[in-house]
């Protein structure tokens, strides 16, 4: 025995020999965490990679502003509500209000203060219209005055320079008698010093040449009618002339190139200016004055000193006495006086009333009225025959058109359905009207830390466009059909057809698997040799490339079993139309021949781990096998059985290439059927990622996530089973 | 070798018996006759094929696939290995008790009522569970908890409520395979006193390593052993067990009881 002993290694060769083991293991330690750490920083990379895709800004231009349309609608209510006065000229609103004892009204600053003795002033929101308050901005309806020139022209007419020059210093010096009210005199002092940059230094209205000639809004007409009569006075001798046109028919002309000098009660929109730009007149805009909106009444309505917004909302398009807006008010009806929907006063003030009222908020009457309004009638005949807008009238067809329409061979679908519900009517709006277009879209990372670049950046490009932060998962995308419109696509389709897929798969394969295994397992004698063959072909076709189940699929259940798979021999196919076997059911049992390997080698493993005693056990009190196997080796594998066959589930879940093969459709609208065309979301994630436009990558994002959280929810599901099922044991 | 007694007092009788597992033959030309009512055991060494030809009684080594026999099991006059026998009838009529307890994964009123249930027993159920829970003298214990979990009894527990479940089906030979091998010394006790009690009413057959437990429990003992040239277990001596132990008429059973080997 001494002499093993001496083998061994002692003192310091021991030392290094155990320092030497040590540092192997650690070696090896370090090994196996580093691939963690890579395994987790692919995850996370992954992930966030998506998730920079699902978020971030969007630049979204709309056909029409939805908001415009809810302004266009409570316009509409607010001429047409009854006991209204509705007129261009303020003085008739005027005397509308001053003939009538419960009359209250809007009309402009400049014509209260001419009969101010007459009518009586209301706070808005707690603020009467003064020079303070119109100047700090905190009365509301008060809107900039600007006139307009081309930069060619300043430049070029020394005229025009000089007369801009001229109203600067003179206007607010008179706007106080006319009712106005004077511009920021910094904002003055700025422009001025502008023109002189522009146009070069001041001259004197005698010494400049050329002529005059202004049109455009019939607000500012006064004033810039005033300050050419002064600058006339002041020794400028060409020609004049003023014409009143409006602003809108006025911005439109300017651009073509047709006026001089424009007179403008709003700014140009930035469709405008672009519109200007193209014609190569570059607008030089300047801000002359304020002209403010008063809220006025009927000398009698003395108990009214202030309005609220909501109070101004129900006066001008929904209430029709005085007491139903505050009991405490007398039981008048309500007299009203509107601006015309021409004069563009109407629509800066229902621009501000109804500001915070959004086209969701609307009433679904509105949403029957828009579309009345705005849709195209071939258009609205077309959808109306789908389905109609109201259940109880027609808004684009006539009731015999209609009634000749549904007593044809083959009936629109509109003459059987009922009528559309609010989410339907928006869906018409947004898609039909609306129709809002990505333009382009940012990640998530550029939309957290490059915000403000991306934004000046979108405005510069797209100007009519809204840039909002968007999550690309959201509601919506959970309950829209597919589209090719980015902005309306969603996976509705695509999850029903995942799960009815799934199903499929799930009825087929779980039956069969397990039944196989049980076989295999209980009453196969495994030591023969063509039960050795099937056990081997077995595990190994659970290792066979997912696309040849797709061929096998396409093969049998898409060509071969046609009439059952199309659901020809169920009598789902109508007349006279080709059967497809390209359904629901084909791919649900090709996904269910791609996993039943799986089901089986999992059904086989939990049914060996139940233990021989339990069959034992059964067979000596005289069970049958049949009887063991039922009530105690299989509820016993079942955990097993259910984890392999979820996980098995989840493969078929995110299995894509046999799909395609069995021949997945992209773009289905409708909900599936088991006979009919499907997607999957895989399908959809595939067909969205192989799009160049940058919107559906951000879709395709979303649509993953999706697919994640389903197929987590599977996965858990299993563990939880497990787990229920080992503590119950 | 065989005993004294008339024929009919025999409850099974092994005849020429030879099992194999594929070409080896694991016990050769057992000649046995099992006595009604009484207790009968077999020891013998490791691998010798007492367990064996304990499962060759009602038919348990047909569920070993490489497994066939030759010879007669001669239980009320027939062989039960006649085609015309019905294994599932055998191993009701022959009860098995394995080495490991092994109740099923249910409750303790379902350990028994499984087996009823299934042999088409339609009778009180209630009254049969409680029956044979106390037959296996294992009533007192469980009464109070019927459904709880056969598994949460204990080892020795555990044992007899398989032994209650066995004489549920009401069988007439209950063959116990080594019962006591899991169990601690005082379950071990109980186990042997609950097999005197169920004598009376049953012929038992258990399998042991416990040449105490043999000598102090059974009334017959047959000894086999491993024959050195083919290695298949054969019956060396099969006598009365006060006989045996007190006067063995072999050298290799005198050697085997004293402790010489095995």
């Amino acid at each position: 025995m001494e002499n093993y002993e001496n083998l061994y290694p002692v003192d310091d060769e021991l030392q290094k020999f155990i320092d030497y083991r040590k540092r192997t293991g650690s070696i090896w330690r370090g090994v196996f965490l580093m691939s963690l750490f890579v395994a987790i920083l692919v995850l996370i990379v992954l992930m966030l990679n998506i998730i920079n895709d699902a978020f971030g800004l969007v630049a979204v231009e709309n056909e029409i502003d939805p908001h415009s349309l809810v302004i266009d609608y409570q316009e509409n209510t607010m001429v047409n509500m009854p006991n209204t006065l509705v007129s261009a000229d303020h003085g008739d609103l005027a005397n509308g209000i001053i003939d009538n004892d419960s009359a209250i009204g809007f009309i402009g600053h400049a014509h209260y203060q001419a009969n101010a003795d007459e009518l009586r002033l209301i706070a808005v929101d707690g603020q009467f219209p003064t020079a303070e308050t119109v100047a700090d901005g905190s009365y509301p309806f008060v809107r900039p005055l600007y006139i307009y020139t081309a930069l060619d022209t300043l430049q070029s007419e020394p005229a025009v320079a000089e007369y801009f020059r001229f109203y600067l210093e003179n206007a607010n010096l008179v706007v106080g008698e006319m009712g106005y009210f004077p511009a920021d005199e910094t904002l003055v002092a700025d422009q001025i010093s502008l023109i002189n940059k522009l146009a070069g230094s001041p001259q004197t209205a005698d010494s400049v040449t050329g002529d005059l000639a202004l049109s455009g809004s019939s607000s500012l007409y006064p004033l810039s009618r005033q300050m050419l009569v002064d600058f006339r006075q002041a020794g400028f001798n060409g020609d004049i002339g003023i014409e009143q046109i409006g602003s809108t028919a006025g911005i439109e002309a300017f651009c073509a190139g047709d006026i001089q000098v424009l007179n403008a009660s709003r700014p140009m929109t930035a469709a405008e200016a672009s519109a200007c730009q193209r014609n190569r007149i570059n607008p030089v805009e300047i801000a002359v004055g304020l002209d403010a909106l008063a809220v006025v009444s009927n000398p009698s309505l003395d108990f009214l000193e202030s309005v609220s917004w909501n109070e101004l909302s129900l006066i001008f398009t929904a209430m029709n006495f005085w007491d139903e807006i505050d009991p405490s008010y007398p039981a008048l009806p309500i007299v009203r006086s509107v601006p015309s929907a021409g004069s563009g006063s109407l629509n800066f003030l229902s621009a501000r009333i109804f500001s915070d009222i959004a086209l969701e908020n609307l009433p679904t009457a509105a949403y029957a009225d828009i579309i009345r309004d705005k849709l195209g009638r071939g258009r609205g005949r077309a959808l109306e025959r789908d389905q109609r807008f109201l259940a109880d009238g027609f808004i684009f067809d006539s009731e015999s058109a209609f009634t000749t329409a549904c007593a044809s061979d083959e009936p629109p679908t509109g003459c059987s359905l009922g009528a559309r519900d609010r989410d339907n009517l928006f869906d018409v709006i947004e898609q039909e009207i609306i129709v809002p277009q990505v333009q382009e879209t940012w990640p998530l990372y550029d939309s957290l830390f490059k915000q403000q670049e991306i934004v000046n950046r979108a405005s510069a490009k797209y100007p009519d466009a809204i840039v909002e932060f968007k999550s690309w998962l959201n509601r919506d995308f959970l309950f829209n059909p597919q589209s090719s419109e980015a902005e309306l696509a969603g996976v509705r389709t695509a999850i029903w057809g995942t799960v009815m897929v799934v199903a499929t798969t799930f009825l087929f394969s779980f039956p069969v698997g397990v039944g196989a295994a049980i076989y295999m397992e209980e009453y196969a004698d495994q030591t023969l040799w063509y039960n050795k063959i099937i056990q081997t072909n077995i595990s190994n076709l659970a290792g066979v490339p997912s696309i040849i189940y797709g061929m096998l699929g396409l093969t049998v259940f898409v060509r071969l079993l046609l009439p059952l798979t199309s659901g020809q021999f169920f009598g789902r196919v109508a007349e006279g139309t080709d059967p497809s076997g390209r359904t629901v059911i084909s791919a649900g049992l090709t996904l269910g021949l791609l996993i039943l390997p799986i089901i089986i080698i999992n059904a086989q493993e939990a049914l060996r781990a139940v233990p021989n005693s339990m069959r034992r056990a059964g067979m000596g009190l005289g069970a049958t096998k049949w009887q063991t196997t039922w009530s105690h080796v299989l509820p016993q594998a079942l955990p097993g059985i259910l984890t392999g066959t979820i996980l098995a589930m989840s493969r078929a879940v995110g299995e894509t290439a046999p799909l395609i093969v069995v021949g997945a459709s992209t773009v289905i609208r409708t909900d599936p059927t088991f006979f009919s065309r499907f997607t999957v979301l895989p399908i959809q994630i595939f067909q969205w990622t192989s799009r160049p436009q940058a919107e559906f990558q951000n879709l395709a994002a979303a649509a993953i996530i999706v697919l994640l959280i389903i197929l987590l929810t599977l996965n858990a599901s299993a563990v939880i089973l497990r787990n229920r099922y080992s503590t119950s044991n | 070798m065989s005993s004294q007694n008339g024929s009919t007092s025999y409850a099974v009788q092994a005849k020429d018996v030879n099992v194999y597992y594929g070409d080896f033959r694991a016990v050769k030309n057992i000649n046995l006759d099992i006595e009604k009512n009484k207790i009968t055991a077999f020891i013998g060494p490791s691998g010798c094929g007492k367990s064996t030809l304990l499962r060759a009684f009602n038919r348990m080594n047909d569920l070993i696939p490489i497994s066939h026999m030759n010879g007669e099991i001669i239980y009320r006059g027939k062989n039960l290995y006649d085609d015309d026998v019905d294994p599932v009838e055998v191993r009701r009529r022959i009860g098995m008790v394995f080495q490991k307890p092994n109740p099923f994964p249910k409750s303790i009123y379902e350990n028994i009522a499984w087996g009823a249930r299934i042999n088409g027993y339609k009778g009180d159920m209630d009254q049969l569970v409680e029956e044979s829970l106390r037959s296996a003298a294992i009533w007192d214990e469980v009464k109070d908890k019927l459904d709880q979990s056969g598994l949460s009894l204990s080892g020795g527990q555990q044992q007899r409520l398989c032994i209650a479940r066995t004489i549920a089906v009401k069988p007439e030979i209950i063959l116990m395979d080594e019962p006591c091998s899991a169990l601690d010394p005082i379950a071990t006790l109980k186990i042997e006193e609950l097999m005197r009690q169920l004598q009376e009413q049953y012929t038992i057959i258990i399998v042991t390593h416990n040449m105490q437990q043999a000598a102090r429990s059974s009334d017959f003992t047959a000894f086999l052993n491993m024959d050195t040239e083919d290695r298949s277990g054969y019956m060396v001596e099969f006598s009365e067990t006060s006989e045996m132990f007190t006067n063995p008429q072999n050298q290799q059973t005198e050697e085997y009881i004293t402790g010489r080997f095995g």
